[in-house]
């Protein structure tokens, strides 16, 4: 609990603007006087310009992937609740459960994609999930429609948190909360599996 | 007549002879043990019901029903193992219905599938797991890791502070004077715990609700968060705490005259910010659908 208190749990926390620890301007000012100085006059002087935009878009798109990868990093390891992911934590791609318990296929998603990285946990997540089906058929009827029901839920969740990120992709709530409904997802996967293993050795 | 008189006769033998067969049958044994030892008990499908006392010694009485094959029990090296076993590929999972008493400052470890699982007056650490039984428990001071599937939880402490770690995927859990830490999940069941004097909380849900009703222990930490269950949190603490509630669309509310504020001008989401007392602890509460009430414990 001690960490916590030094860890950054909301964006808010985060300083809003870092000022440079010295004046940029004057710098690229004579850069830009620079570059116009060796252009050729009238006819082509809108060639620099044009390529000045094209590089400032492809710095802008640049500046974009950084802000998104440091808000996934942010997500992934420095916000509570989201612990380094091991290979049993490490979310991964959804498989979706469907109410009546059959899994209905990989469907793997731009915010999936994102959180994907330990293939080891891959791995274990898709054995989990190809002996899910025979572990639900071993339960009583009631245990399987509650544990078939609460995987949907799992499933829900991640569907409405994706799409509420799709709407505000930098929100470090959302993003905590998708990577909490991943990880719980692993606990009840890894739970049924281990609940099948409890009779075999009586 | 005579005849009929006799095969009525030969049929209720029959039935009788059939029902003691079928009817359960009986199994004591008491074995000596450390004080301090450890006790595992497994049992799949009836009842496990274990009780501390102040004899070195395991007990065991049980009543079997025809699906079961026998009890094994063993005691060695202060681990005593009690295992209730089945016929091989028999298919069928016949019941056992387990008294144990054990020595109360061992550590107990009970592993059931659809049986029941009560405990009291066990002092040590417990380590309980089901799938689809419900699971009962006395708390003191030893710690608890409790897991179950479908089945509810109830547990009843004595204020006495312990590490408290429990999980469920669907069965509701029950808390009451809790103490120490707990760290609870569930997806889909509800949370409903009042807690003496807790240290560290950490809950979480998918889609169940919390309800909470508790004293934090000065620079306590609290942390709950559900996607789309309901968040019901009533808590003092000693040296007040700091409290940070945010959700993307539920309703915030609190008890104390402070008003959650929008995180954005056009889109959903609010936070709820602000100090109790000297602002020792920490509350944070989250939930992106689910409604959110934070107020001071009654």
């Amino acid at each position: 609990m001690t960490q916590d208190s030094e860890r950054v749990s909301s964006l808010r926390e985060l300083p809003r603007a870092i000022e440079p620890p010295r004046d940029l301007w004057p710098q690229i000012e004579a850069n830009l006087n620079a570059i116009q100085a060796a252009a050729p006059p009238a006819p082509g002087a809108m060639i620099p310009l044009r390529r000045n935009g094209a590089r400032l878009r492809w710095l802008a798109a640049a500046a974009m992937v950084a802000c998104v990868a440091v808000g996934v990093w942010i997500g992934r390891s420095i916000l509570p609740g989201s612990a380094p992911l091991t290979a049993r934590q490490t979310p991964t791609q959804t498989n979706s459960v469907t109410g009546s318990g059959t899994l209905a296929g990989d469907r793997a998603t731009a915010a999936d994609v994102a959180y994907v990285s330990d293939p080891r946990y891959q791995r274990q997540r898709a054995a989990l999930l190809r002996s899910l089906q025979a572990q639900l058929a071993s339960m009583p009827p009631e245990t399987r429609d509650k544990v078939t029901s609460s995987l949907a839920a799992i499933e829900k969740a991640k569907a409405d948190l994706e799409q509420a990120l799709g709407k505000d992709p930098g929100n470090a709530l959302l993003q905590e909360l998708l990577v909490n409904t991943y990880q719980d997802e692993m606990r009840v996967l890894t739970d049924v599996h281990e609940s099948s293993n409890t009779g075999k050795g009586i | 007549m005579r005849n009929a008189y006799h095969l009525s006769a030969a049929l209720l033998m029959l039935i009788a002879s059939a029902a003691v067969s079928a009817s359960d049958r009986d199994y004591d044994r008491t074995v000596a043990a450390q004080p301090h030892g450890v006790v595992d008990i497994s049992n799949v499908a009836g009842r496990v019901e274990v009780r501390g006392w102040d004899r070195a010694e395991v007990s065991v009485h049980g009543e079997l029903e025809e699906g079961v094959e026998r009890v094994d029990v063993s005691s060695e090296g202060g681990r005593t193992i009690i295992k209730v076993v089945l016929p091989h590929n028999s298919g069928r999972h016949g019941e056992a219905q387990l008294k144990v008493q054990i020595p109360k400052g061992s550590e107990l470890d009970v592993s059931a599938v659809s049986a029941d699982v009560a405990t009291s007056g066990v002092q040590g650490m417990q380590r309980l797991s089901a799938v689809s039984g419900d699971v009962s428990a006395e708390l003191y001071g030893g710690d608890l890791e409790l897991k179950t599937v479908s089945g509810d939880v109830h547990l009843k402490g004595h204020g006495q502070p312990a590490k408290l770690h429990v999980s469920t995927v669907s069965g509701d859990m029950h808390l009451e004077h809790g103490a120490g830490d707990l760290e609870a999940g569930t997806v889909s069941g509800t949370l409903v715990a009042t807690l003496d004097t807790a240290r560290s909380v950490r809950v979480r849900s998918t889609s169940g609700d919390l309800r909470f009703d508790g004293r934090l222990a000065h620079g306590a930490s609290f942390d709950a968060s559900t996607v789309s269950g309901d968040l019901n949190v009533r808590a003092s603490a000693d040296g007040g705490f700091a409290f940070e509630v945010s959700s993307f669309s539920g309703d915030i509310t609190n008890c104390f005259g402070v008003k959650a504020e929008r995180t954005s001008q056009y889109g959903p989401g609010s936070v709820l910010q602000g100090t109790r007392g000297e602002g020792a602890g920490h509350v944070r509460l989250k939930t992106m659908s689910g409604d959110v009430q934070l107020c001071d414990r009654t």
